[in-house]
């Protein structure tokens, strides 16, 4: 196991923002990302979440502020240090009319990888039967294996992936989990990962940070995400706006939501579902659903990005 | 590493219809030139032809060796510009048509590094096509039986097509700047076809040996009285047009935003 270092920042950034015109794609974003840790990258589309990938990389220039890839500031002409950096941006792409196993002996090739390496990569991400195949008669899934391959082929130290769960099935992104996870826990690999969908990367992350509007507006251990869950009770009946009135009324309850499934939910109150289930069914109406459940991540993470209901 | 890079430029051709399409198209010419040329053989079959008689006689081809390598060269001015642009177009446009750029710019390897082993790799496969449009252009005026042929008329030719070939291979990195700035084929092509349409009316006027697309016409003849000794103006002209296009995609790659 090696042991998350935060002082020993892998991904360091300063205000780093990228304007294109009057948008601000990203707007001042601080991180620091230490050895070994699996970051998640959370926003929705178009947060700016692939722009500031797009900064780390190198592949456009800061409007404003510093990015810093394993000590060394990213400038023009920097080559040298993506010998130690595997990546994944956006979609996965590869030469069509070359087989998987020719698009990654020219990733080989470039990263002065060691001959071996595209069989011990093919067999790791599960493309044996496809090594033959044209890349560009692969399944979208397998497109996204290739692409996993190609970033994971010189055994980096730093692994940047943006949405590498991109058209894989269940069973692929548990499988990949399983591998990030082992390459940041055995092998002190940084992963920073990108996704718009948080339960996705829930089970993977040690910290998130989430961007909105190219801000980053959260940032924290993903345990202190699971604690801010919060539980409520979920009260399904014939007429909501009825039984919200009711409610307020005979029983003082103030913070109720309203589900776009049609369902009430209850933050405060837990405590007396008995009263709550009386006044419903003493005032006729159909109570069919009345239970208590948690917020789940993807409400959180909608909250923040002012996507609450 | 450089060599490596090289390698993988030239590992990307494998499979690519492009390749035999290119071929097909450098073979086509000597064949016309050839058929130009058996049709001038015999007026009389040639009047029977119509227009294609009539086209023969226009451009005044006759039936000999030195009117045929002449033929070839012309061919050279025009379609052999656009067949190497065409090149260059897509071994540049392809990574971003096929969205590959992006893995290019983040790895150990100097951007121009790519350009300048692209540049390599179009004019490797542009030799082979010439090569083989001499060797081809042997066997066709041998088929059609040609009076006139030598050696030293065969090697003048070969070198007069291979320096043609060399002057359009310094306009290449123009058009892949082109390509790089508008991400794809379809810029580059338009870039190209529009020089090369200006570059054959320059051709015609006093100043076509100031502009690079109109050399390579003037050189084989195809805009007006064939130049047969480059000027140094001329010489300097298409040596500033290709370190301006070098310089321009090499900047491009590691300064501009690279955004697919």
């Amino acid at each position: 196991m090696v042991p998350n270092n935060p002082d020993d920042p892998i991904i360091e950034t300063r205000g780093l923002a990228k304007h294109f015109g009057d948008v601000r794609a990203v707007d001042g974003i601080d991180l620091t990302i230490g050895r070994g840790e699996i970051y998640g990258f959370l926003g929705r589309n178009g947060a700016g979440k692939t722009t500031t990938i797009r900064m780390l990389l190198g592949l456009i220039r800061p409007t404003a502020g510093q990015v810093a890839i394993l000590g060394t500031p990213i400038q023009p002409g920097q080559q040298s240090i993506f010998a130690r950096v595997g990546f994944l941006v956006e979609t996965a792409t590869a030469y069509p009319n070359l087989t998987v196993t020719e698009n990654l002996d020219i990733q080989r090739r470039l990263t002065s990888a060691p001959g071996g390496a595209v069989a011990e990569i093919i067999t790791q991400l599960g493309l044996g039967q496809y090594q033959d195949r044209r890349a560009g008669t692969l399944s979208l899934g397998n497109k996204q294996r290739l692409s996993l391959a190609r970033a994971m082929i010189h055994k980096p130290d730093l692994l940047i992936l943006d949405e590498p769960a991109n058209g894989l099935d269940p069973a692929g992104i548990v499988e990949i989990r399983l591998l990030l996870r082992h390459l940041a826990d055995d092998n002190g690999v940084t992963v920073f990962v990108s996704s718009h969908i948080l339960p996705e990367v829930a089970n993977l992350v040690d910290r998130i940070g989430i961007v909105h509007a190219g801000k980053l507006v959260e940032e924290m251990p993903i345990a202190d995400l699971h604690a801010k869950s919060r539980s409520f009770l979920e009260i399904v009946v014939s007429d909501p706006d009825r039984a919200a009135a009711l409610l307020g009324d005979r029983l003082g309850m103030e913070t109720i939501e309203r589900h776009p499934n049609g369902a009430l939910r209850l933050f405060d109150g837990l405590d007396r579902t008995p009263e709550i289930a009386k006044v419903l069914v003493d005032a006729g109406l159909d109570l069919s659903r009345l239970a208590t459940d948690e917020e789940d991540l993807e409400a959180y993470f909608l909250k923040l990005t002012e996507g609450a209901y | 590493m450089v060599g490596q890079i090289f390698l993988t430029e030239l590992l990307k051709l494998r499979r690519t219809k492009i390749t035999w399409v290119s071929l097909i198209a450098i073979a086509i010419m000597p064949m016309v030139g050839g058929l130009f040329t058996w049709i001038a053989k015999d007026p009389a079959r040639a009047a029977d032809l119509g227009l294609m008689g009539q086209k023969a006689q226009f451009i005044g081809v006759t039936a000999d060796w030195p009117s045929f390598f002449l033929l070839i060269l012309q061919t050279m001015g025009v379609a052999g510009m656009i067949l190497v642009s065409v090149i260059a177009v897509y071994v540049f446009g392809r990574e971003y048509t096929e969205q590959t750029a992006k893995n290019l710019l983040a790895l150990p390897v100097g951007r121009h590094w790519f350009v300048i082993a692209k540049l390599g790799v179009v004019a490797l496969w542009f030799a082979v096509l010439v090569g083989f449009l001499i060797a081809w252009s042997l066997v066709v005026g041998w088929l059609v039986g040609m009076p006139g042929f030598s050696l030293d008329l065969a090697v003048t030719a070969s070198a007069d097509l291979f320096l043609a070939a060399s002057v359009g291979w310094l306009l290449v990195p123009a058009v892949a700047w082109v390509s790089a700035v508008g991400r794809g084929y379809m810029a580059p092509l338009v870039f190209t076809f529009f020089m090369l349409l200006v570059g054959n009316v320059l051709g015609a006027t006093g100043w076509g040996k100031w502009f690079p697309w109109s050399i390579v016409p003037l050189y084989s003849g195809v805009a007006g009285p064939r130049v047969e000794t480059l000027a140094p103006g001329s010489i300097g002209v298409l040596v500033a047009a290709f370190v301006a296009g070098t310089l321009g995609i090499i900047w491009q790659l590691r300064h501009a935003d690279n955004v697919q």
